[in-house]
């Protein structure tokens, strides 16, 4: 017994998807969270800007938080003229990471189908359909029959609630394996050397004369010019650390999957009016998402309302799934900010001080890609062009960006 | 079908009631009472389904549904629990996941291709060349899932929900349940307890070992329940399956309906002041080569069959066991008539003497330290080879039953969903609470009790606990419970964690997502040194069952490996339980259709209405069209010419008064408040703290301190809400009153709308004595109240009616009735939206969106800067944007082609997007194209040229002028006649 | 998850009866001499704290008032009887 163990674990040493080195006393840049974005910088840092002595400080383990909890849609059918590119180019990404990590990051391109049950929906999504197609990007109106062709199990009846009168269908989009990400990029970044100390967490950040010198963890202090704040839903906290607020409410999204089927759904489904999108999974699982609980916690549970609430709209809009059982839900958290577009600057006003959050419930579709740019912003102290508009500032400039259209209800201040 | 046992006191089903069940295209025979897979396994049934990825058979190993072996097709609803589910008359069952038949499957082959297929095989492979990836992933997707699901299918049933109350829920009416339930029901506390199996009882139930008190267990729960049917405080749900488990005490079940029930399934959120779980033990799955096989059952498995289904399995029996419950249970199968070879046990010494003592007696060879390193049979079992554990000596048994079980391992699944601190005990082998959320008691089995006493006694003391949470007096009563309880044995040493000797590569960790011990050891190779990276790498316990069947071995294989990996430090973590813990259907979660749209007091006036055309517009059910001419045509030109009218009754209505209601409204409102004056209304503006405009209406003061308001239909449920938050922390006597409801509304609108309300009331309305913007309340139709003001959202002469809800059909008749001379004709939202837009209103969420100030839509000359005093919410933001550059604006503009308006949602361009439509149409008044766009502040000057480009359009454009608002009738004469 | 909340009026109900109002931070500071970083990080930016927090509740399906609460935001149980301090 014992030698099969020995054995084993010699032999797992050069197959390790990832080493567990110990914690050095100083790195060129740390990364605080250990999810897709912490991953894909630091990724990009090694392999892109030659910066291979770079620290992932994850508390839990890799993939803990959002990234983990996600129900992996991918899709650049943004609102506006900011975000499009941003996250076009992060779906052209998946294939050529795939490829490039040589790990699977099964990349299903089935299309995304978003529902309208309003005129008011159809002219919004126009407007969505016509800014994709000036960039180039996939994307049509189509009405309730079409709507039906491309999934026959919906009810285009009256029947429903809000019977569907159309819809936009954007073919680029799809899902991809979210676990597959974070483990393809974890192993990436460890062969270019990156460190990923996993069961560690950052207590603090040393700022002197207005530049960052160091960083505080329970395992010892590492001394870093460079610190990036990838820590998702924990980002606020993380950023109290710095004295830096941000305009971010934590709050808990909720997602669940049924139990596995023989293909049945070949797209991803989504319809605002029922808050509800769902797809099937490589396994056969309809993985569905959610409300999210209206107040800000950290707990990452899940309530009895939201299954059934999410229960009542697909049953509406596609009856067979009567049939099916849901068979497990969950909850991540979600770091929202007022206009639903995520936070990301550096350098302001802390001198390496570096800032990717507020993603809410979409920082997996473009995780990949800002990584890419944010590393190059790290390493060159140059913002991208393609970030800058993401800048925290926007919110003292009284410019929110319009990537919702209406104030998202959190509270009654707006 | 196979010869029952007869006359046994624990039998529950009905030989005389035969049912039939139609299985795989054969007419088979069952009984009452029987489960799907216990009237399958009577009619010789060995081969349930087959297997996820190696398409291996499986067969009847637990009767409580913990694996995905027993998921069955049945009447067309796919992985339905065969083990749990009541066999009714004529179902259809079909196998899942079988090519061919399930004896005989010609995808099995793939079990012989496993050593290609190791743990996330599928992150690994198939993506080299990328273009293949979509054909390997296409045959993946039709590899996997089990069930198959047909896009007609229609559920059939009554779901139904209920919500009950009660102080104390007990979940598992097992020993201990029903003494808790007992215990809390006579300090006259309401219970709830429920019952996953369709009769209470637990481990009592099937059991014919003598308690203390020399009866029968099977007896004392038969005792006991007919204590709970007799105590009128507690309420027994049978074939009810936990859920969730919530904070604060809130668990979510469903209940299965009997025959006699009026419905098929009904989910359940009770809501309690304390909770009991009681859920017992499950088996730990031993681990041997090829432990999945059909013929391999767990102990209870094959007790319950005979006892509780009168059903012998096998003819051949071997136990492999690891405590005194399979050692029972052998010598009563044996007393039953089973012959057993010989019964293995993993423990060298520490069995009940009288257990050994009895199998003696029977002539059962006993192996102590001995157990079962692998099973042999291509398909059901035919053989299996015990061993010593280490190894060194083996036996060849040929035989078509073997009872396998570890041990024990507690269902605590409800115990993690309550957030309860758990941890491994290594005395127990079990995960125990350290720490108890308050107000939740655990009691019986789970706590690792094994003696019956104790049993119920910790079941006693847990009620009794529960009842304290809810204020009864019980001190005394608790101490002697426990004291009670410390007398008698506590919890029992639980059985080692042993995995057979040997290396054979299919020895299953969980059986739905055909997991081995390789799969485990080569993710922990790989580096995933978290349990639950584990688990989400191999998939263990991510299938149908979840946690069931790997709950227990995983984390300790996963800690076994890293201790020999040199990591002892960490402790044993259990996997991640979630809810639901017993998968339900969709169905039964969706419960009764919800769809109750609100309707306005004329909603049957208009369903009666020819043409009218609803739409759901938020939680509103209205009239967008009275035509199937969606450009509504006559409806709008009747409204220009002669006179229409709009039910407008979702309209918010409030009212506010008291001393200090002036200060409120200027508070909210950006507009000056204490210039609105009696007999006149006032429109003005609402934004949030960031500028944007979230609300627009009128203000009327209809006495002194006294003001009646109108928000939009959106904002009806949420202005009571703002105008408090934004006077919170002020100490002003004002109060507020939603009359939304109490109020219809109807806006009659069009140059001969005078005429019309004249025909109904004595009531001066010439436009000296009721001129634009103002006010008057008066009765019309005789005695009928009315509210009306005289408004220009859509630029003609017109009157908004409020009139008490109950009277609002009234009016309306009146108007349409005294109205045919004039033309009238009622009109829907499209025609309003046209006639407002021709008059450059803009409408929230339409025209305006959150990176807008009221000063973008060009509505900043409603803001009065002069009131500083009274914080109005937003006016700092109005301050800091007014003059700010580079934002984006609302404007008007006209098309270069009359024919042709955009489609709403049109974006506006020139190299980069510069902006969008808003709402754009043809105007038959106007004979234009008219429309309202955001666009950058660089192309918001008036003469401005707009490319604007639809959906689908390519390269092609439409142009567009900036133009000013309002584009009809500008000075506005006609609101004013 | 299941949130109650105590309604200082109606006593304590089922959460989604209710609807969250924010951290507690004081009322909106005076017009005069506001800079754009005081008005933002009045209007948007928030602590977010990971423990107990006092906060604004709004009883939308009961009485409709405003008041207080404490809760931990780390397992989303109210505070029961701390008075405002």
């Amino acid at each position: 017994m014992l030698c099969r163990f020995t054995e084993n674990t010699k032999k797992a040493k050069n197959k390790l998807m990832w080493q567990r080195p110990p914690l050095k006393g100083s790195y060129d840049a740390v990364i605080i969270g250990g999810g897709l974005h912490g991953l894909a910088t630091a990724y990009f840092l090694a392999r892109n800007q030659g910066m291979n002595h770079v620290a992932v400080i994850e508390k839990r383990y890799i993939g803990f938080g959002g990234s983990g909890r996600n129900t992996a849609i991918v899709r650049a059918n943004q609102r506006t003229k900011e975000n499009l590119p941003l996250y076009a180019e992060g779906l052209e990404l998946w294939p050529k990471l795939t490829d490039e990590l040589d790990f699977n990051l099964m990349f299903f391109n089935c299309g995304n189908l978003n529902l309208a049950h309003s005129e008011a929906a159809l002219g919004s999504m126009r407007l969505l359909v016509a800014s994709a197609q000036f960039h180039g990007i996939k994307s049509e109106l189509v009405d309730a029959k079409q709507c039906k062709e491309i999934v026959p199990i919906l009810d285009i009846s009256d029947l429903p609630t809000y019977p569907i009168m159309g819809g936009m269908y954007h073919p680029p989009g799809g899902t991809v394996r979210h676990d597959a990400v974070v483990w393809g990029l974890a192993r990436g970044a460890a062969r270019l050397g990156v460190h990923i100390h996993q069961g560690t967490e950052v207590t603090g950040i040393n700022v002197q004369n207005g530049k960052v010198t160091s960083v505080e963890t329970d395992k010892g202090k590492i001394h870093t010019p460079r610190v990036l704040n990838a820590a998702g839903g924990y980002s606020t906290l993380v950023s109290a650390m710095i004295g830096i607020r941000l305009p971010v409410h934590v709050l808990t999204i909720q997602a669940m999957v049924t139990e596995p089927l023989k293909p049945i759904l070949h797209h991803v489904v989504s319809s605002g009016a029922y808050h509800c999108y769902a797809n099937q999974t490589l396994k056969g699982e309809i993985a569905t998402g959610a409300h999210m609980d209206p107040w800000p916690n950290y707990t990452t549970q899940v309530s009895a309302r939201y299954i059934k609430h999410q229960a009542e709209a697909l049953t509406d809009l596609m009856p067979c799934l009567k049939g099916v059982k849901f068979m497990r839900s969950w909850a991540g958290l979600a770091d929202m900010t007022p206009d639903m577009a995520p936070i990301i600057d550096g350098n302001n006003p802390i001198q390496g001080y570096f800032m990717d959050c507020g993603w809410g419930y979409f920082g997996f579709k473009s995780g990949a890609v800002t990584g890419k740019y944010l590393a190059e912003f790290m390493a060159s102290d140059q913002c991208p062009d393609i970030l800058a508009p993401f800048t925290l500032r926007r919110y003292e400039n009284h410019k929110l960006m319009g990537e919702i259209a209406n104030p998202v209800n959190y509270g009654p201040w707006n | 079908m196979t010869d029952r046992l007869r006359n046994l006191p624990t039998m529950k089903v009905h030989p005389q009631t035969e049912l039939t069940l139609i299985y795989a295209g054969k007419r088979l025979k069952g009984l009452a009472s029987d489960t799907i897979a216990t009237a399958l396994y009577a009619n010789g049934v060995r081969i349930f389904s087959r297997s996820l990825k190696y398409h291996r058979p499986r067969g009847l190993y637990s009767l409580d549904g913990e694996c995905s072996n027993c998921l069955m097709d049945v009447d067309g609803i796919p992985n339905v629990r065969a083990e749990t589910s009541l066999l009714q008359d004529n179902m259809k069952v079909e196998p899942q996941n079988v090519v061919g038949t399930p004896e005989r499957d010609f995808m099995s082959f793939i079990d012989k291709l496993d050593r290609f297929l190791p743990a996330g095989f599928y992150y690994h492979y198939f993506h080299r060349p990328y273009r293949l990836w979509p054909f390997f992933q296409n045959r993946l997707r039709k590899a996997a899932g089990l069930g198959r699901l047909k896009p007609s299918f229609r559920m059939k049933g009554i779901f139904d929900e209920i919500y009950p109350r009660a102080e104390v829920c007990v979940i598992g009416a097992g020993p201990a349940g029903m003494q808790a339930a007992l215990a809390a029901a006579t300090q006259g506390l309401r219970v709830i307890l429920l019952e996953a199996r369709p009769w209470p009882g637990g481990f009592f139930d099937y059991r014919s070992t003598n308690d203390v008190s020399d009866i029968p267990l099977h007896q004392r729960a038969r005792q006991l329940a007919d204590k709970i049917e007799e105590n009128r405080n507690i309420r027994f749900f049978p074939g009810t399956f936990m859920t969730g488990f919530y904070s604060n005490n809130l668990i979510t079940a469903f209940q299965v309906g009997k025959e006699t029930d009026y419905f098929d399934e009904r989910y359940m959120e009770i809501r309690v002041e304390s909770v009991i779980v009681a859920t017992g033990c499950m088996e730990r799955p031993a681990i041997f080569d090829h432990n999945d096989r059909p013929g391999i059952m767990q102990v209870a498995c094959a007790h319950r069959l005979a006892r509780t289904y009168g059903l012998l399995p096998g003819k051949r029996a071997i136990f492999s066991i690891g405590d005194d419950l399979g050692l029972e249970a052998a010598m009563d199968l044996f007393d039953l008539g089973l012959p057993i070879l010989c019964v293995a046990d993993t423990r060298s010494d520490g069995q009940a003497p009288g257990l050994v003592e009895g199998l003696e007696e029977r002539g059962i060879p006993f192996m102590r330290g001995w157990t079962v390193s692998t099973a042999h049979g291509s398909r059901t079992l035919k053989k299996v080879t015990l061993c010593t554990l280490d190894g060194l000596e083996n036996r060849d048994f040929k035989c078509d039953l073997l009872v396998a079980s570890a041990g024990l391992t507690p269902s605590a699944g409800p115990l993690f969903l309550a957030q309860a601190r758990m941890s491994y005990d290594r005395f127990t082998g079990f995960f125990l609470p350290d720490e108890m959320p308050q107000k939740v008691h655990a009691a019986g089995r789970l706590l690792g009790l094994q003696d019956p006493l104790s049993i119920e006694a910790s079941g006693r003391l847990a009620g009794l606990s529960a009842a304290a949470d809810c204020g009864a007096l019980v001190k005394v009563l608790i101490k002697e419970a426990r004291e009670l309880l410390e007398q008698l044995p506590g919890p029992v040493r639980g059985s080692k964690f042993i995995q057979a000797p040997g290396s054979g590569r299919k020895r299953f960790v969980c059986f739905d997502e055909d997991v081995t011990v390789k799969n485990i050891y080569q993710a922990c190779d790989l580096g995933f040194d978290h349990v639950e990276l584990v688990k989400r790498f191999s998939t263990a316990g991510l299938g149908p069952g979840q946690g069931g069947i790997p709950g227990h071995n995983l984390p300790l294989i996963v800690a076994q490996y890293r201790r020999y990996d040199g990591d002892s430090s960490d402790p044993i973590l259990p996997t991640t339980i979630r809810p639901p813990l017993v998968p339900a259907y969709l169905a039964t979660y969706a419960g009764k259709s919800r769809n109750h749209p609100k309707r306005t007091p004329l909603h049957e006036t208009m369903k009666k209405t020819p043409g009218a055309v609803f739409r759901r517009t938020g939680s509103w059910q209205r009239v967008r069209y009275f035509t199937h001419d969606f450009q509504c045509r006559e409806e709008i030109e009747t409204v220009r010419n002669h006179v229409g009218m709009i039910d407008v009754s979702t309209l918010g209505k409030f009212r506010v008064f008291g001393p200090d209601a002036l200060h409120a409204l200027q508070r909210v409102y950006v507009g000056d408040m204490s210039k609105v004056k009696e007999g006149k209304v006032k429109y003005s503006a609402m934004c949030n703290e960031d500028g944007c405009l979230m609300d627009d209406g009128v203000v009327v003061k209809t006495g002194e301190n006294d003001y009646y308001l109108t928000s939009s239909t959106n904002r009806a449920d949420s202005t009571a809400e703002w105008i408090r938050y934004h006077t919170r922390y002020e100490v002003w006597n004002f109060s507020l009153v939603n009359l939304t409801d109490a109020f219809g509304a109807i806006n009659l609108a069009g140059s001969r709308s005078r005429e019309l309300l004249q025909t109904l009331t004595d009531e001066d309305l010439s436009n000296n004595t009721f001129p634009y913007a103002g006010y008057k309340e008066f009765r019309i139709g005789g005695d009928i109240p009315v509210r009306a003001m005289r408004l220009g959202f859509l630029g003609e002469l017109s009157y908004e009616l409020h009139i008490p809800a109950s009277y609002t059909r009234t009016i309306w008749d009146m108007l349409l009735e005294e109205g045919r001379p004039f033309h009238i004709q009622p009109f829907g939202l499209e025609a309003q939206n046209v006639l407002r837009l021709e008059k450059g209103h803009v409408i929230i969420g339409q025209e305006s969106e959150i990176r807008n100030t009221l000063h973008d839509l060009g509505l900043g000359f409603l803001w009065n800067r002069e009131k500083s005093l009274y914080k109005t919410v937003g006016a700092p933001a109005l301050h800091f944007t007014e003059r700010q550059n580079g934002r984006m604006k609302l404007v008007g503009f006209r098309m270069e082609d009359p024919r042709r308006p955009p489609k709403d949602g049109s974006i506006i361009v020139d190299t980069r997007i510069r902006g969008h439509v808003c709402t754009a149409r043809y105007s038959f008044t106007l004979g234009q194209s008219i429309g309202l766009a955001h666009v950058h502040s660089d192309l918001a000057d008036i003469g401005t040229r707009l490319e604007i480009l639809e959906d689908d359009m390519g390269s092609k454009r439409l142009y567009a002028e900036v133009v000013p608002t309002p584009f009809y009738d500008p000075d506005g004469k006609r609101l004013k006649i | 998850m299941s949130l109650t909340i105590s309604c200082p009026i109606c006593g304590k109900r089922d959460g989604y009866e209710f609807r969250f109002g924010g951290e507690e931070r004081g009322p909106r500071p005076d017009e005069e001499g506001l800079t754009h970083e005081q008005w933002c990080s009045y209007v948007h930016m928030r602590i977010n704290k990971a423990g107990i927090q006092r906060e604004w509740w709004y009883h939308q399906e009961g009485c409709g008032s405003w008041f207080t609460i404490e809760r931990d935001t780390l397992t989303n149980l109210e505070v029961e009887g701390r008075e405002e301090t």
